[in-house]
């Protein structure tokens, strides 16, 4: 059982594939935390109960598996059937019957769960047609959602450990450094550093014990491509980590796993004892008298420990404070110990890179940004989902060929990047390329990976306090210009929201700001007034409307917009009346709606669901005109 | 040793030397609130910010807290430079909205040309500041009886449960150090009272003095090895025995011991 | 300590067995009280300190410092919300308005009966099912606010999912 050499992993890797072989046919039901969110687990169930009844011989091989996050989530819960690669959408546990039917037969699909292009409103039948996935160059998400992250054998015919392989039995650790440094990986988290550098220093290091840490905090609102990889595919992280612990010097590692993923602590912790028990993992790996081995560590929740040196404290049973980062890290860190930090999907990339070598990852991407990145891609956004890209691919060719445009085909406003450290880009900047320069030049920045589209129907004031609440909840505390800041900061805001803003916010806000970013501790501090800044450059005028206008342009600040139905447009189907959280709209069937001001709560629901566009909104000080000259309420 | 240059002004310092010190050596001062020579820096206030650079960098500058930021040869530092002033200014604005009454932030913010805050002042006015000094006291004796609880904007300093602290010996140390005298205690001959704690005193065997608690003769007695005898009598008394024999040793001396 | 000192401490004592007794097993042993509880006890927490031999303020300190721990008794099925960017621009405050109106209770009450705690929590990782509510172990996408009641009523019906 346990690999003890090179011949053995090779025989052992050849073994899975001919035992893979007997599944003639895969049926691959995507069981992310999406999918299941939307019941995936049922139909993986319906699928294994059916393929049970039905009695069939082995030489059928119909092989059910569940597998992680396959990316396109809008359309879950996804279903694949190998080796046709047919996409399945949208799929319930009645259906399971008919698609292993047609499984069976080996040619055609169960057309109406097919994926429908909206732009030639015709069916696509296979997986790698489908726009949101023919695009696509998966690197770090390489495996998700071809292999059962539960097993091991799945993942070694995949490829798994193939790197480190190479790493442990061709190369020196100063050989992997360099193919890393050959690579040009910077690291995924979002500070997009050197990898290789960083592996250097701690390389260089003096200490007898040296630690490498992987941050799965992903603690980005927006942002999921972390959990996908540690729920989807465990073993492409702890190659990585056994690479990187190999090229340092370390023996011991932890992969933090933030509190809300408890999916990927499971995963995670299978995919542990399973690698130990081959000899992937543990004591004298591979034979070769390396030992290396893992603890998961859980956060508490908290998102300041996704900073590194926070994250450190908390493995050490610490409260998640940052400290300065004069003396690095990989000189003291986790411990005292010299200590390398990477983010899951740089880990994910690492395995990848050592089995096909630095340069075929540095051919793809930009001059300073190599290779692939893994993005989230959210919001008003028709095709919601994961997706990993090559660096420079543009924001248009992202939201609009693969996420296929904005929902309900409304205008597009913004693009937020970044997570809370980074900031919106609008219109003028959709043929901006994703690579770590160009977008902090425009004021955001790669961050994480989370992409967030917004529409005319967001405030980005609002998205600005949004932010700023959220931060002030995730500050640690310890230092003045971030937690009294981003307090006094949000209560501008909440005066801003409120019709309380005055045109002097603006130059507080911009003061405040700058204060904040050269003064702070941490870069949640440094890097909280990045949103505000970004929407101001952006979106000054929106800002002005508040401040002096006491007005809302997008209609989203409910203390300055108020909603009306315009008569003429207004069918009577009564649709509003129902959406309406408040009571506050009446009308007879068929005949005139009214929205009742001292009830209406200015919510929006009822202008959201009009079908005739019969609702419209107006800042709320005009009310008093409107109700002068016999308007609609 | 090595040579630095604060506000053009050369200064050889030793290696290891902290940039704050560094900068006093210098003949330079700066302003400091959560700093204290006898405990580990922290960096949290922030006043100390000073902008530091390079003759290779070209006039980029990064700002950092003097308090930890390590001296080294050839940097060059800044203390006073518009930015500087106007970020610690930022700072003391914040703190001065989080404790418009205290003295010390009035008098702090006022040399930076404030004299009320900018910003929105603390409804519930607070004297603490935040810096950390008496739990880092605190640990630093080895008792950890207080902590800083919650976080962010609800982050204060209080005992395990907001209720009178187990391992607390009473030694005031924390009362002593805050420099805005915000902890509250009583102390008498016949009892002390901090943290809603109540401690039973050591008195002086020869003055009856109340001087030390039961509880910290007892954690200084473990920790030192020292025997708890030593806190019979009262350092004022002990001074008087010492100086005795020392008077006595001083008329003795030429004789054999 | 405020609370009644009436807690069986077998629990603790037996998770306490699992864990090197030293500082950095803190957050971890502090995870598997809360979920043994279903809060962090006083009690329970200074038999922690004792054993793990941690100072009891700095114990206090973490149990506060981070959200996944209430100190105070919770009700037997939380109701989480979603507040990530994604679920806030697709309306996850009216969801948490909705319970509100239903349970009458705020983010991190409990009803009086215990049945309910609400919380707003940070992003799931669901964002493409925005918005997102998380009821007992049972994750909900897309959830609206008409959907409520019904979600709310069904938990404890099906294992997670």
């Amino acid at each position: 059982m346990r690999i003890d050499s090179r011949a053995r992993f090779e025989e052992a890797v050849a073994a899975c594939r001919r035992a893979a072989e007997g599944r003639k046919i895969e049926v691959l039901v995507c069981c992310g935390t999406g999918c299941l969110a939307n019941g995936s687990q049922a139909v993986a169930e319906a699928f294994q109960k059916e393929v049970e009844a039905r009695n069939l011989p082995a030489s059928v091989g119909l092989f059910t598996k569940k597998t992680g996050c396959h990316g396109f989530c809008e359309r879950g819960p996804l279903v694949v059937i190998q080796p046709e690669g047919i996409l399945y959408t949208k799929v319930k546990p009645e259906h399971a019957g008919e698609i292993l039917e047609k499984a069976a037969e080996g040619g055609g699909a169960v057309s109406k769960l097919l994926y429908k292009d909206p732009a030639t409103k015709k069916a696509v039948e296979k997986y790698g047609d489908v726009p949101f996935y023919k695009n696509q160059t998966r690197v770090a998400m390489r495996n998700i959602g071809k292999v059962d992250p539960a097993d091991l054998d799945d993942a070694l015919a995949h490829g798994a450990y193939a790197g480190l392989v190479q790493a442990l039995f061709d190369l020196t650790p100063e050989k992997v450094i360099e193919e890393i440094e050959r690579s040009g990986l910077r690291g995924r988290g979002g500070a997009g550093f050197q990898t290789a550098r960083k592996w250097k220093a701690a390389r260089k290091a003096k200490g007898e014990r040296k630690f490498v840490l992987c941050n799965g905090d992903e603690g980005d609102p927006g942002a999921f491509k972390d959990r996908s990889i540690m729920e989807g595919d465990p073993h492409s992280v702890l190659e990585g980590m056994v690479i990187g612990a190999f090229a340092i010097g370390a023996h011991e590692g932890y992969i933090y796993v933030r509190d809300e993923y408890p999916l990927a602590v499971v995963h995670l912790t299978l995919a542990i004892e399973q690698a130990r028990r081959r000899g992937l993992l543990g004591e004298n790996i591979l034979g070769t008298g390396f030992d290396f081995d893992v603890k998961i560590s859980r956060g508490g929740g908290a998102f300041v420990c996704g900073e590194s040196s926070a994250l450190m404290r908390s493995i050490e049973g610490k409260t998640g404070e940052p400290r300065q980062k004069y003396v690095h890290a990989t000189d003291r860190g986790v411990f005292d110990c010299p200590t390398v930090l990477n983010n899951v999907e740089t880990w994910a990339d690492v395995g990848a890179i050592l089995h096909k070598g630095g340069d075929w990852f540095a051919s793809m991407g930009t001059a300073k940004s190599k290779g692939t990145k893994a993005f989230s891609l959210v919001g008003k956004v028709k095709n919601t989902g994961l997706i990993e890209l090559p660096m420079g691919t543009t924001l248009r060719h992202i939201i609009f060929d693969i996420g296929g445009g904005i929902l309900g085909d409304r205008p597009f406003k913004a693009v937020q990047t970044g997570g809370p450290s980074g900031g919106c880009l609008p219109e003028s900047h959709l043929d901006y390329p994703v690579d770590y320069e160009k977008l902090t030049e425009a004021g955001s920045m790669m961050g994480s990976g989370g992409m967030i589209v917004m529409d005319d129907r967001t405030c980005m004031v609002d998205v600005a306090r949004y932010f700023l609440s959220f931060l002030m909840e995730e500050s640690c505390g310890k230092c003045v210009p971030c937690r009294e800041g981003l307090k006094q900061m949000k209560a501008i805001f909440d005066g801003l929201v409120a019709g309380r803003g005055v045109p002097g916010d603006i130059g507080r806000i911009e003061r405040l700001a700058e204060g904040m970013q050269l003064g702070s501790l941490c870069e949640l501090g440094k890097s909280a007034p990045n949103p505000v800044l970004s929407t101001l450059r952006y979106f000054r005028d929106e800002y002005m409307a508040h401040a002096e206008g006491k007005a809302c342009p997008a209609g989203i600040c409910r203390d300055l917009t108020a909603y009306e139905i315009i008569a003429e447009a207004c069918n009577g189907c009564g649709s509003c009346a129902r959406a309406c959280p408040a009571d506050a709209i009446t009308g007879e069937k068929k005949a005139l709606h009214v929205i009742h001001q001292g009830r209406c709560i200015s919510c929006g629901a009822c202008y959201t669901v009009c079908p005739t566009d019969a609702v419209r909104f107006f800042p709320k000080r005009e009310l008093a005109a409107v109700q002068e000259t016999g308007g609609a309420s | 040793m090595i040579t630095l240059t604060v506000n053009g002004k050369n200064v050889k310092v030793p290696e290891g030397t902290r940039l704050l010190d560094a900068i006093r050596c210098a003949g330079f001062e700066v302003p400091t609130l959560c700093d204290h020579p006898a405990l580990e820096p922290w960096g949290g206030c922030r006043m100390c910010l000073v902008d530091v650079t390079r003759t290779e960098w070209d006039g980029w500058c990064k700002m950092v807290v003097s308090c930890m930021f390590p001296a080294e040869e050839g940097l060059l530092v800044l203390t006073d430079t518009e930015r500087v002033r106007s970020t610690r200014r930022v700072v003391i604005d914040l703190l001065l909205a989080r404790c418009p009454d205290t003295p010390l932030i009035q008098q702090m913010a006022a040399k930076h040309g404030l004299e009320r805050t900018t910003y929105e002042p603390n409804p519930a006015p607070t004297d603490c500041i935040l810096c950390g000094l008496c739990t880092r006291v605190c640990d630093h004796i080895g008792v950890s009886a207080i902590s800083s609880v919650n976080r962010g904007a609800g982050r204060e300093i209080a005992p395990p449960f907001h209720e009178a602290p187990p391992d607390c010996i009473g030694c005031l140390a924390c009362a002593e150090i805050c420099p805005t005298s915000c902890i509250p205690y009583e102390t008498s001959d016949s009892r002390r009272s901090i943290w809603g704690k109540e401690f039973e005193m050591v008195r002086c065997a020869r003055c009856g003095r109340a001087h030390i608690t039961r509880d910290e003769a007892a954690h200084f007695s473990d920790r030192t090895g020292v025997p708890s005898a030593y806190f019979d009598l009262c350092d004022a008394c002990k001074r008087t025995d010492m100086a005795r024999q020392f008077v006595k040793l001083s008329e003795g001396a030429g004789t054999a011991p | 300590m405020s609370q009644p000192s009436c807690q069986d401490l077998h629990p603790v004592e037996e998770i306490l067995e699992r864990y090197p007794r030293e500082e950095a097993s803190l957050i971890q042993v502090l995870q598997d009280v809360h979920r043994a509880y279903n809060y962090l006890p006083c009690d329970v927490l200074i038999k922690v300190a004792e054993v793990l031999d941690v100072p009891l303020a700095k114990v206090f300190s973490v149990s506060t410092f981070y959200k996944a721990f209430s100190l105070k008794p919770q009700g037997k099925t939380i109701i989480k919300v979603c507040t990530g960017t994604a679920c806030h621009i697709r309306g996850a405050g009216q969801l948490v308005e909705e319970v509100q109106r239903l349970l009458s209770i705020g983010p991190d009450e409990t009803t009086p009966d215990m049945g309910f705690t609400l919380k707003t929590v940070n992003c799931v990782g669901a964002c493409a099912m925005a918005p997102v509510l998380i009821v007992g172990e049972k994750y909900h996408g897309n959830a609206k606010p008409a959907k409520m009641p019904k979600l709310l009523g069904q938990e404890g019906k099906t294992h997670a999912h």
